[in-house]
């Protein structure tokens, strides 16, 4: 599978902290083990009860896209060629209150809009340089 | 509301297009510096602390040496992002002067990017750590970028038009073309040539974006005793404040009331501090970074709710020293130069003193807004004296 902004696109480092977001093949949300408050993205203690021990939720993965931008301008080098293209701001439907950033993957730029609903898909990557297998979240439009 | 510290000076460097300085950075702060002392017609030694904002390079240790201060009694910088901490240094300055810890403190920075590089471009290799990850493997980089995203929704949120965005640009250039230090003095923008221009990131023509800048601006802040003999009229620093609202302290667009410029409690704090309200400010300097959220900055900051920020703004409803509520009236960060906002400080003050080239008449309430979009954001108010 290609990604959205190209195969030569920088890869995460997983620690330990992000690991479970970018490799599970899900929508994998850090949970406090206390309170069992969601927060994205992840941190060390828990704004809600302050606990520092943490799971997971995974998410059904649908969603609707809460803000976007059109990149017409590359920052990096890398994507000179790659412009114009968006990055989507999602809600997720089952935690309201959590937004992840993502590239709709299956429409044009000027196709994403506030309020079109979306459902994860996953770029699947196999890092030959730390040998790890990543799950990169992404969406895709989510139509009738 | 008692006023405890006073703006005696005002200075600056020449400014230059991004990279083009002879001077270095820190001679660029030094000669801002002495410009604004020699402004209060103090003598260098006199000066005793520094206070700037993201200003890692030219360190109080090395000015003291190289201005030839008596004592260094108070250094100090506040936390966090970019040009949002540009009246956050002020209130510090403030602090240390009212507290009796300092009795002469510049306030300052500097900027040479040719010699330091950019904040607009984005540094990565081809591997992220941490917290970059959840944005930047998206292809979200750069300040623009986030500001974008705050911008999109609060203009679908409250029905803002591109119009009000171009209100923003206009006023800027507008005023620029009063000031001969102003870098985009001579180029005037129309409306048409704004919505012409390319998109850098939408909803953000290349008009919306401040430029780069290299160059310094720096104030002195003492106490009104010693400020009695001095050679310009002080300025008291009414009010100030810094701060977050609630639940908005975790960035990645994750903040409570997405999208927030950051100004809901610095507006409340700053208004009770003061005991004024926004209707009473005779003029306005806001720094944009990029246009979009001055707009969510101006309403946080109580200037009109967020549905009537676009009619508050239209009409030329910012521009000249008439204008309804008159606004960046050096040409700001679009206009003047990118000094990462400290220009809008000195313009604040002179304001105040009588001395802008888009001078407002019979002002009393000048109020200087920091860098939106990132958190926390800082005011300061000044007033006659």
């Amino acid at each position: 599978m290609s990604r959205y902004l190209g195969d030569a696109w920088a890869l995460p480092y997983l620690d330990p902290q992000i690991r479970p977001f970018f490799s599970s093949g899900v929508i994998r949300i850090q949970v406090c083990r206390s309170c069992d408050a969601p927060q994205h993205p992840p941190d060390d203690v828990c704004h809600a009860c302050q606990g520092t021990e943490f799971s997971h939720r995974d998410s059904a993965g649908l969603g609707t896209v809460h803000s976007f931008i059109i990149v017409h301008h590359p920052v990096h080098p890398a994507l000179t060629e790659r412009v114009p293209y968006a990055v989507a701001l999602i809600t997720l439907d089952d935690m309201p209150q959590i937004r992840v950033c993502g590239n709709i993957v299956d429409a044009a730029p000027e196709a994403v809009s506030i309020g079109q609903p979306v459902r994860a898909t996953f770029e699947e990557i196999h890092d030959a340089e730390t040998g790890e297998d990543l799950t990169i979240p992404q969406w895709e439009t989510l139509t009738g | 509301m008692q006023r405890r510290s006073v703006v005696v000076g005002v200075g600056e460097s020449s400014y230059y297009k991004r990279g083009t300085a002879q001077e270095t950075e820190f001679q660029l702060a030094c000669i801002a510096i002495r410009n604004a002392v020699e402004d209060a017609g103090l003598d260098l030694s006199e000066i005793d602390g520094f206070v700037s904002h993201m200003e890692s390079r030219n360190d109080p240790m090395r000015l003291s040496r190289a201005l030839g201060v008596e004592t260094l009694d108070f250094a100090a910088q506040p936390w966090g992002g970019g040009g949002n901490g540009v009246a956050a240094g002020i209130m510090l300055a403030d602090a240390a002067v009212s507290g009796g810890l300092a009795k002469c403190v510049v306030a300052f920075r500097a900027l040479a990017q040719g010699q330091f590089g950019r904040f607009g471009q984005a540094r990565m290799a081809n591997r992220l750590y941490g917290a970059a990850n959840y944005s930047a493997l998206y292809g979200l980089l750069s300040p623009a970028h986030i500001c974008a995203m705050q911008t999109r929704r609060f203009m679908h949120d409250h029905h803002i038009s591109q119009e009000a965005l171009a209100d923003i640009a206009l006023a800027c250039y507008a005023n620029a073309q009063l000031n001969p230090r102003a870098l985009r003095c001579g180029k005037p923008l129309s409306r048409e040539q704004y919505h012409a221009s390319r998109w850098i990131v939408e909803p953000f023509h290349l008009f919306d974006c401040c430029p780069e800048n290299d160059g310094a601006a720096a104030i002195v802040i003492t106490t009104p005793e010693r400020a009695k003999d001095l050679r310009k009229k002080p300025v008291p620093i009414l009010a100030a404040a810094q701060g977050l609202d609630a639940g908005d302290g975790f960035g990645a667009f994750n903040e409570r009331n997405f999208p927030t410029a950051f100004y809901r409690n610095v507006g409340k704090r700053i208004w009770e501090r003061s005991g004024v309200r926004p209707a009473d400010v005779d003029v306005a300097q806001f720094y944009e970074n990029f246009t979009g959220p001055v707009l969510i900055a101006m309403s946080e900051m109580g200037f009109a709710p967020p549905d009537g920020i676009e009619e508050f703004v239209s009409n030329g409803a910012l521009e000249g020293p008439d204008a309804r509520l008159p606004f960046n009236t050096s040409g700001g960060n679009l206009g003047e130069a990118y000094i990462h906002g400290f220009e809008l400080i000195n313009e604040a003050v002179r304001q105040v003193r009588g001395e802008s080239t888009c001078q407002v008449e019979n002002v009393e309430l000048s109020l200087a807004v920091a860098g939106p979009g990132f958190s926390p954001g800082s005011a300061v108010l000044f007033c006659r004296d």
